[in-house]
């Protein structure tokens, strides 16, 4: 199993943090256009699934997925949405977009005095406990599977 | 828990509130802080004594000071006293809470002395109401750890 890379918005679209740890195919074109166009994707998905379903959606955890990669997404309370693309045979990643948001997001970003709340995020301690989380996760490997 | 959060949110504000506009100067905004700091530091210790009997000496006020005054205020306890025996004493902190969030290393560095200047109030305002007049000063290298001198003023 293996983690590919990270995305983190906020509500209003701006891309607060970006992470890669396995990404062998790059896109083509800068990480702000990449980001955009990745937010904008997510939003038409999010507003498509809850007015085609036929029942009522009520969480905040939505993945698709193709023949080569999965894409979660989890969004909180405050609209914060991370987007963690995966290989297709990932388990437990929504347990582990939980533990980054309430871990290592609300830990040393919401309670850095440094940190600016709608700013993309400068602090080198969030970025390397980030790090450290997914690498213990259990979906993290060093090689796709 | 909850109410550390608070707490530590309140000294985010009440840090970045007096450190706002232009008009004041670096010195004086840390001793706001400081003030405050004291200010809470002196009625605090009243309530936090109210069960233990009277100090030996000056030493085990420090101790009062790094044992159950940090774990009521920081939830741990101070990792290091040194003291020369003379009225200086160096409590060293490893991670210190309003530090623990903001980095490991260098960055932010040249900001911490904000953080911890309510903090220095806050010793040397229980240290005040024990009866022990002290210049407090803080250092920080590294974050999150740091250190606070205390220079006990005799005469």
């Amino acid at each position: 199993m293996t983690i590919y890379n990270l995305y983190m918005f906020d509500r209003d679209g701006q891309l607060l943090h970006y992470a890669e740890w396995i990404r062998k195919k790059q896109s083509g074109m800068s990480r702000e256009e990449e980001a955009k166009l990745m937010y904008g994707m997510i939003f038409s998905i999010k507003s498509f699934v809850t007015k085609v379903s036929p029942v009522d959606l009520k969480e905040g955890y939505l993945t698709y997925c193709t023949n080569k990669y999965r894409l979660h997404l989890f969004e909180t309370p405050s609209r914060i949405k991370f987007v963690l693309n995966t290989d297709v045979a990932a388990q437990g990643i929504k347990e582990l977009l939980h533990q980054i948001y309430t871990q290592v997001y609300v830990e040393y970003v919401v309670f850095n005095p440094m940190c600016p709340l709608n700013k993309p995020i400068e602090s080198e301690l969030f970025a390397a406990k980030l790090d450290e989380v997914v690498r213990q996760s259990p979906a993290h490997a060093s090689r796709p599977a | 828990m909850a109410e550390d959060a608070i707490f530590d949110l309140l000294h985010m504000e009440a840090v970045s509130y007096v450190f706002q506009g232009d008009k004041i100067s670096e010195d004086e905004a840390v001793a706001k802080l400081e003030h405050m700091g004291f200010a809470t530091g002196y009625r605090l210790v009243e309530r936090l004594t109210r069960e233990s009997g009277r100090f030996k000496d000056e030493l085990d006020i420090m101790k009062y000071i790094c044992k159950d005054l940090w774990v009521n205020v920081y939830r741990k306890q101070i990792d290091n006293l040194r003291t020369n025996h003379q009225g200086v004493y160096v409590l060293h902190d490893n991670r210190f809470r309003f530090l623990s969030h903001m980095a490991a290393g260098k960055q932010y560095l040249q900001y911490a002395p904000r953080y911890l200047a309510f903090t220095c109030g806050l010793v040397r305002g229980c240290l005040a109401n024990l009866g022990i007049t002290c210049v407090v000063t803080a250092e920080v290298t590294q974050l999150p750890a740091c250190k606070f001198q205390i220079q006990v003023q005799r005469g």
